[in-house]
């Protein structure tokens, strides 16, 4: 086949289906419950049992805490109409217009931008930058028993 | 005999390829059943496909001068006659099966292999979800034995053309099963679905190419079970949509994870090499231990395919 041919097979055929697609609706991003942002936590990471959970209002991301006390903060959030997961080790957080920027230290999972309204914004910003900090936890949470 | 030439199967797919997407989005917009797509998802993985034939015709000279070196040495010369396209098609699948086993089981190969697990759906545009880094992977020398046995190198990468052509049609949630003769001999949607799956018991299965019977001998082979739906992807799912972080993400980790300070050579070569989920510390999971955590947290999975 020549080259011009395929490129043009290529190029054609990925934008009509990227159109394709996108005006049929599945552009839109997976918005979750607090039992399916639990679930897709306990999907990535079925050895880290929850111990709290704040889910975003537009319910695209979820802060976790996990039993482990020596655990650092754990972020669930929608990709697509999936989840993923990571915990928030060396995570750098900057204000943004639409809420919050997330930079991860990872190659996978480069950044996270969170859509928060202003005083949800504050809350997540003292959750994430409070648990990097070295603190000692009160309260000792009890293994959460997921069946 | 040097100048005979077979057609690229794979780019005179590309129209049928293109075709068939089309056609199984309609059935599962019309039916509401059969598959998911999402835009970012199925853009990215046609971008793969794209940049996968791309290496191919730009680092393709280096497999193909391997294999004619490998010619001019070898004294056999079987021909082209049908019985032996058919016999290097089985045979070149016997290939297959071993270069994916391996792909799953070197970390080295796994890097080039990764991205086609990478995504968490499974339709026809995962199919083309392939690697941009094959040749750094060195596995073109599992086909110096065909070439060696007097199989004509463009007769070799023709058969194995056909190969991944017929396995593209088997990634769709739209097929169910096949007539049971075709699920004993060939692989199918099903048994493919399996392969895909993050679940602990669907580790390491299925890596055959065209026939499942490689699977069955070797005692890799895992049926899909209606019990535990296959959840797609990759134990650590990437977070990225970005074509140059799907094809690079785990060659970047080798590198991380070989450079790290303080570690003997051994450790650094068994980071490239070892399994994945090897760490020198055991502070990682590997699909044993993954299975093994399951079967603790379930037992009466213990004996189950897969277990
Ligand atoms: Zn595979
Ligand atoms: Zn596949």
């Amino acid at each position: 086949m020549p080259l011009e041919l395929l490129l043009i097979l290529v190029v054609g055929g990925i934008s009509a289906i990227a159109l394709l697609l996108h005006l049929s609706g599945r552009s839109k991003s997976k918005v979750m419950t607090e039992p399916q942002a639990r679930d897709a936590w306990m999907r990535q990471f079925p050895e880290s049992p929850i111990a709290d959970l704040t889910l975003a209002r537009d319910g695209h991301a979820a802060v976790i805490r996990t039993a482990d006390d020596s655990a650092p903060l754990g972020l669930v959030w929608s990709f697509g109409t999936d989840t993923v997961a990571r915990f928030l080790e060396d995570a750098k957080l900057s204000p943004c217009k639409k809420g919050l920027h997330l930079r991860l230290a990872d190659f996978s999972a480069p950044a996270v931008h969170l859509h928060l309204d202003q005083p949800e914004a504050m809350l997540w910003q003292g959750m994430i930058e409070g648990a990097s900090a070295p603190q000692s936890h009160p309260q000792n949470h009890p293994p959460v028993q997921e069946v | 005999m040097d100048t005979i030439s077979f057609p690229d199967v794979t780019q005179l797919a590309v129209p049928i390829f293109i075709a068939a997407i089309l056609g199984e989005f309609l059935w599962i917009a019309l039916k509401g059943r059969g598959g998911r797509y999402e835009t970012r998802d199925a853009v990215t993985s046609l971008i793969m496909g794209a940049g996968s034939v791309a290496s191919g015709i730009l680092l393709g000279f280096i497999a193909w001068g391997f294999f004619m070196v490998l010619w001019e040495i070898t004294p056999l010369d079987l021909g082209t006659s049908i019985g032996v396209i058919i016999l290097c098609f089985v045979l070149d699948d016997l290939r297959y099966y071993w270069v994916h086993r391996f792909g799953h089981r070197i970390r080295w190969v796994w890097a080039s292999h990764v991205n086609h697990h990478s995504s968490q759906h499974y339709n026809l545009t995962t199919a083309l979800r392939q690697t941009w880094t094959g040749t750094f992977t060195f596995m073109m020398v599992v086909r110096a034995p065909l070439v060696l046995l007097g199989f004509h190198p463009a007769l070799v990468l023709f058969v194995g053309g056909i190969n991944l052509v017929y396995q593209f049609w088997i990634h769709t949630e739209a097929i169910g099963k096949m007539p049971r003769w075709f699920e004993a001999v060939m692989n199918t949607p099903s048994h493919h679905r399996a392969h895909h799956g993050r679940n602990p018991r669907y580790l390491d299965c299925n890596y055959a190419g065209v026939f499942i019977i490689w699977d069955k001998m070797f005692g890799t082979f895992v049926p899909e079970q209606d019990s535990d739906p296959v959840d797609y992807g990759l134990v650590y799912n990437i977070a990225t949509f970005n074509p140059l972080r799907v094809a690079f993400h785990e060659w970047v980790a080798i590198y991380q994870d070989v450079t790290q300070p303080g570690l003997s050579l051994k450790e650094r070569l068994l980071y490239a090499l070892a399994p994945p989920g090897y760490s020198h510390d055991g502070s990682r999971d590997t699909s044993e231990t993954i299975k093994a955590k399951h079967l603790a947290r379930q037992p009466q999975d213990s004996g189950t395919p897969g277990f």
